[in-house]
């Protein structure tokens, strides 16, 4: 008898994050931090060693005043695909600490498990992953908000955005009481998600044509999960990382950072491969 | 380890090489003789004696006889380990749930009068130290187990419903994890399925069972996430 | 038998098959490896029951609903209460942070006495019982002279039960000195009565207008109630409607705006009166609601013509007619005000400007429109009976002048205090009492706030935490945070609804604090006679619950009262205080060639409470590099200035001068810098002291002729090379 878990089709959680309401606000930022355990310095102001799952960069369209325009661009771990599963990351731990899930489409981290070659960062085209220089420390008393469901790390270590999956894991628990294994969409959603005030963060299965995410990102399976929507891109679209991470903007501008372009090269526009 | 007869040739050729004095026959009983000792002391120390060295014990703060609540209280271990409505398990009873009944002390047991002295009365919780505690970074999903899987509570926990009184609770000085979780027998071998609970005990039942769901990239096995976070 | 070397190495090599073949060296391989990954130091959090508390966050105005999640006694999140009608679920970083400032170390643990100098931070922990029997004593000390009217109190707002009980306690002991922080809510408040002429304040339909045209407001800076403008400004985004962000600055509500018109810093009423002569010369006017326009229709032309307004604000004239025309042709446009969040209580003439461009679209009172509200009347309670102490310190001017003179329409002027207590006053302030604020970091010109803390005699400090004015006090009297106490949270901040809402104690106190409601009830107690029979109740729980009454049982169940159907203040929209001067800059033009003007980050609190870690850490390096502060430099400013990307310079305005570091920005105009606000404190912690400048220090309160008020917006400055 093999499970049921194996069942039915597998699940590709994603994102859809609409720049043109993102704020830089930074309460997905926060949210993350309160939601993960995420530890802090009194100098966080070295951003190469400042550990942010979500971390919210600034873009720019490079015009002198007035014409400059700004925008923000959230940048969660982008769980890349690539292909069958061997994203960047994946691929060069020699530890088995990162991990890609067929079944949920999430890459793993498991912080016990790594021994902190980081090799994954040296891999991962986003800077989505932070290395523990240090031993985490809780200023007295601080502690006691620290969460059960998320490990706290150790120094030497490697740890990223895991799309919150703690939440899929009590969602979980919760279906096989109601006796059913599937997570319904409103019963897993990221910290980032339900913190960000300006709604911009959609979550959900980017295989379901029922969830949201699905319906904005319109992923096309034969044209390697391109979105159909013309405000969406990905970053590095071109790099084949395959991310489950789409951003929408109205901007041209926008869309043309998410990727570096030859001058002459048309947004969107994929560069031909040679094998 | 042929580095080492290697040596040992070596060794006797230089002896070889001075000369001798004769005695090399009675010494070599000697040297066999050694040799036992050195292995005998050696497999006291590692089996017998670090063993004790490397798991504590500790007593519970006081005994609870698991038989006599499951016999009064009917409905089986459900009856205090439960799941709440989130679907997480409750794990060992809060106070609360034991003054339900406890108030007033039932029965005239010296751990009875201790429970209602030292904590009923003072509304303190028991510090009870829990024999089947993973180690932090474990999701473990009672659910997943008990109500997807159907298993039954003495796979893992063996017989503990029908205790009488509460064994020591012995932990690993090193890890500080329980010496349930970290196996019973200190030459790993399992007599019985809830004689230890590592990582590996967790995969080989879950091969047995026809669970591995086969969805990580990096093990064509089950994905870390499935037990870790 | 002798023990040869061979017998030995025999031993030895016995000794290392059997624990080769034991499971020491395997067990220990093993056991040390997970040590490792989980070293004892590293904390494991308890788990248990999950429960969800909900109550109200009140560390802004904003008022959002916040659901808790504990697991068992501990809080561990906080998240935003869905349903809830301000945030619907939604929270903003500050709220998100909660538990930072619950748990954290700069909380005042118990009440303290000073033992050294002030300012030293030397400390004694005394008792409940001490604390509230040395403050009786003194304010009884002072009463009993006669001079009850040298004591003030400064709120952080004036409404709700608790800033109510201190005012209370003010009139029964004798003092017309209540004040409250400044924000744009005074000049609000002000222009609602010039206006309308009854007391009140605006609220905003934003979510119904279909033209949004904002004069500064930082509708995703943090203006009004935070949450609420987030989701207006995403609303608007899907409606695809025009939002208009006028300011010299590309701030972040400037970028989501769909068009940002720059203007020369502090013209901003200009700007609006220019665009409302364009409505009375086109004739595109819905005069239904103004009254007494006639002649001074003809005035405003004169004044405000177009190229005129132009010339002034650095707008181009076709841009005006553009928005003049926008404005006009929207079905519900709104005019929003108040520079970033509104944190300074501004002009009245830009207010006013502002008010009426609503009031020449028709759009008052109406949906998608502005809103004069009526002031929250559920605080009902019996006059005080005062006794001749306290009437004859009553009468008494207050210290800041407000009420009297050419500040009569003025309820509280908190910017005039330093240079009243440094001399300026009618009479020395012998003890001050501060809850909820933090005037030594917050009020502009530091400098001057803290000379005139210096002087006052007696400073009770009402704070959670080890803020600046904490600081500066004489007697730590911590109150309990949001999380721990019950409260009404009446919501203004912009809403066109009149709601409350209630915060409850989500954990047990985590300290020997209590409710500030608790301390004058016993305090008023201790003091006894009228001011006694001043506080009729036995606990600030009582209290509370009979003040709201028949709201109390909804208000438990669901955390927020709405009032149904609010009857505006009044619906005619009288002419007044645009005639005012324009306020100017501090500052010689001459050795001070350039504008320094401050802006607000959603990231920092820039109020009472102090920044939590987890909100440092969500500000980019541009604003803050180690201990250092930017400021924001056009590259062709920088330029002439010889300064590059990250090079420290030296700032320096009239009041003050400051290191700072450069960050070129081409989102500001030439020859203006901008300083972020809320940074370079003093006190809390490592995690947040020292960080960056207070612009506080660098710039000081400029009078608005017509009210009193500060309005300053900025201030000339000078940078050179460090």
């Amino acid at each position: 008898m093999k499970h049921e878990q194996t069942h039915g089709t597998p699940m590709k959680y994603g994102m859809a994050i609409d720049l043109d309401k993102c704020t830089g606000c930074g309460a997905c930022m926060v949210a993350c931090m309160a939601e993960n355990n995420i530890p802090f310095k009194e100098d966080e102001s070295e951003k190469l060693v400042s550990i942010t799952w979500m971390r919210i960069f600034k873009l720019s369209n490079g015009k002198s005043f007035p014409d400059l325009d700004i925008c923000y661009l959230p940048r969660p771990c982008q769980h890349c695909e690539g292909h069958g599963g061997h994203s960047p990351c994946v691929s060069v731990c020699p530890a088995t600490a990162t991990d890609y899930s067929q079944e949920t489409g999430i890459v793993s981290q498991i912080v016990t498990r790594c021994f902190g070659c980081r090799y994954c960062m040296g891999a991962c085209p986003y800077h989505a992953r932070y290395f523990n220089w240090w031993d985490p420390v809780w200023p007295d008393g601080m502690e006691k908000y620290l969460s059960p469901n998320v490990s706290p790390r150790m120094r030497g270590v490697v740890e990223k955005c895991s799309f919150c999956y703690h939440r899929y894991q009590l969602a979980k628990n919760k279906a096989y009481l109601n006796g059913g294994r599937r997570v319904p969409e409103e019963a897993y959603q990221t910290a980032c998600t339900q913190a960000c005030p300006a709604g911009a963060i959609v979550f959900g299965d980017l295989n379901n044509p029922e969830h949201q995410v699905h319906q904005i990102v319109k992923p096309d399976p034969d044209n390697g999960n391109r979105s159909r929507n013309d405000r969406a891109f990905r970053l590095l679209e071109r790099t084949g990382t395959n991310t489950k991470v789409y951003y929408l903007s109205s901007r041209e501008w926008v869309r043309r950072a998410g990727d570096n372009y030859l001058a002459h090269e048309k947004t969107g526009q994929v560069a031909k491969l040679h094998h | 380890m042929s580095t080492l007869d290697e040596k040992a040739q070596a060794g006797m050729d230089d002896h070889a090489a001075h000369g001798g004095d004769g005695k090399a026959s009675g010494a070599g009983g000697f040297i066999i003789l050694f040799f036992i000792i050195g292995f005998a002391a050696s497999m006291v120390l590692g089996w017998v004696i670090f063993p004790k060295l490397l798991y504590s014990q500790k007593q519970q703060p006081l005994n609870f006889n698991h038989a006599l609540h499951v016999e009064e209280v009917g409905e089986g271990c459900q009856a205090c380990h439960y799941f709440r409505e989130d679907g997480s398990f409750s794990g060992i009873p809060k106070l609360a749930q034991c003054t339900e009944c406890h108030e007033e002390p039932m029965g005239d047991t010296e751990d009875e009068a201790i429970f209602v002295e030292q904590y009923v009365t003072k509304d303190r919780e028991v510090p009870w130290l829990s024999y089947s505690r993973q180690p932090d970074c474990v999701f473990f999903s009672h659910a997943a187990h008990v109500i997807g899987a159907k298993m039954d509570c003495v796979v893992c926990h063996g017989h503990i419903g029908e205790s009488e009184v509460s064994r020591p609770y012995e932990y690993n000085r090193l890890t500080g994890y329980s010496r349930d979780i970290w196996g019973k027998n200190i030459a790993g071998f399992k007599r019985n399925s809830w004689d230890r609970m590592k990582m590996d005990d967790c995969a080989a039942c879950h091969k047995e069972a026809d669970a591995i769901h086969d969805v990580s990239v990096q093990t064509q096995r089950g994905h870390c996430y499935v037990c870790h976070k | 038998m002798k023990v040869d070397r061979r017998s030995f190495l025999s031993f030895v090599i016995g000794g290392a098959a059997g624990t080769a073949l034991s499971p020491l060296p395997w067990k220990l391989m093993d056991d040390s490896s997970i040590w490792s990954q989980m070293w004892p130091w590293t904390p494991v959090p308890p788990d248990g029951e999950v429960v969800y508390e909900n109550s109200t966050c009140s560390l802004c105005p904003g008022g959002c609903g916040i659901s808790v999640r504990k697991v068992d006694n501990r809080a561990v999140k906080i998240e935003g209460r869905p349903g809830h009608p301000v945030n619907d679920g939604s929270i903003c970083i500050l709220g998100l942070s909660g538990l930072q400032m619950l748990y954290g170390p700069t909380r005042i643990k118990s009440p303290m006495k000073r033992i050294g100098e002030r300012g030293e931070g030397k400390w004694q922990k005394i008792s409940w019982d001490e604390a509230i029997a040395i403050l009786t004593e003194k304010l009884t000390d002072i009463r009993d002279k006669g001079e009850a009217h040298t004591v003030a109190a400064i709120a952080g707002s004036d409404s709700g039960t608790v800033p109510a009980l201190i005012r209370r306690f003010m009139t029964a002991y004798g003092s017309p000195n209540f004040m409250r922080s400044p924000s744009q809510r005074d000049v609000d408040e002000l222009a609602v009565k010039a206006l309308f002429g009854g007391d009140g304040r605006t609220g905003f339909d934003v979510e119904n207008a279909d033209y949004i045209l904002s004069f500064g407001s930082g509708f995703v800076d943090g203006w009004g109630s935070p949450v609420r403008m987030f989701k207006a400004a995403s609303l608007w985004k899907e409606k695809n409607i025009t939002v208009v962000q006028v300011e010299p600055r590309l701030s972040n509500s400037a970028a989501k705006a769909t068009r940002w018109v720059p203007l020369n810093p502090g013209t901003e009423a200009d700007l609006a009166l220019g665009i409302a002569a364009v409505l009375v010369d086109e004739n595109m006017l819905d005069t239904r609601a103004v009254s007494g326009l006639g002649s001074w229709k003809n005035d405003l032309l004169a004044a405000y013509a177009t190229e005129k307004v132009s010339q002034t604000t650095g707008v181009a004239a076709g841009v005006i007619v553009d928005l003049a025309k926008g404005f006009a042709g929207a079905n519900r446009p709104l005019a929003l005000c108040g520079r970033g969040k509104g944190l300074v209580s501004g002009s009245l003439r830009e207010t006013a400007a502002v008010y009426l461009l609503n009031a020449l679209s028709g759009n008052i009172n109406r949906e998608g429109g502005m809103w004069a509200m009526p002031e929250a009347d559920y605080i009902q309670w019996p006059d005080v009976a005062t006794d001749n102490l306290a009437s004859a310190g009553l009468v008494q001017p207050r210290l800041d002048g407000a009420g009297t003179g050419k500040y009569a329409d003025a309820r509280y002027l908190t910017n005039r205090l330093a240079d009243s207590v440094n001399g300026g006053g009618p009479y020395p302030m012998q003890a001050l009492l501060v809850a909820g604020a933090n005037p030594c970091h917050d009020l502009p010109d530091t400098q001057r706030v803290r000379a005139a803390f210096a002087r006052i005699p007696f400073i009770v400090s009402f704070s959670s935490f080890q803020d600046e004015t904490a600081a500066m006090a004489d007697l730590l009297m911590p109150d309990h945070v949001y999380l721990e106490r019950y409260e009404d949270v009446p919501i203004g901040a912009g809403l066109a609804q009149q709601m409350i809402g209630l915060s409850k104690p989500v954990v047990s106190p985590q300290f020997n604090t209590r409710h500030l409601g608790e301390v004058l009830i016993a305090t008023a107690m201790a003091m006894g006679g009228s001011i006694a029979n001043a506080f009729p109740w036995d606990d600030y729980e009582t209290c509370l619950e009979e003040t709201l009454a028949e709201k109390w049982d909804s208000l438990m169940e669901t955390g927020v009262w709405v009032q149904a159907d609010t009857e505006p203040v009044a619906d005619t929209f009288q002419l007044a205080g645009m005639d005012a001067p324009a306020v100017q800059a501090e500052g010689d033009v001459n050795s001070f060639p350039l504008l320094l003007v401050p802006y607000d980050a959603i990231q920092l609190t820039s109020g009472y409470v102090g920044e939590a870690p987890f909100m440092i850490k969500a500000v980019a390096d541009t604003v803050i590099k180690g201990t250092d502060g930017f400021i924001e430099v056009n590259p062709q400013t920088a330029r002439a200035a010889g300064l590059a990307e990250g090079e420290r310079a030296r700032l320096t305005t009239p009041r003050g001068e400051a290191q700072v570091c450069v960050h070129l920005f081409e989102g500001i105009q030439p020859g203006v810098l901008a300083m972020v606000r809320g940074l370079g404190h003093t006190a809390y912690d490592g995690h947040l002291a020292g960080k960056g400048v207070n612009i506080n220090e660098l710039i000081g309160p400029v009078e608005d002729p017509s009210t009193g008020f500060d309005a300053a917006w900025g201030i000339r400055a000078k940078l050179a090379k460090a």
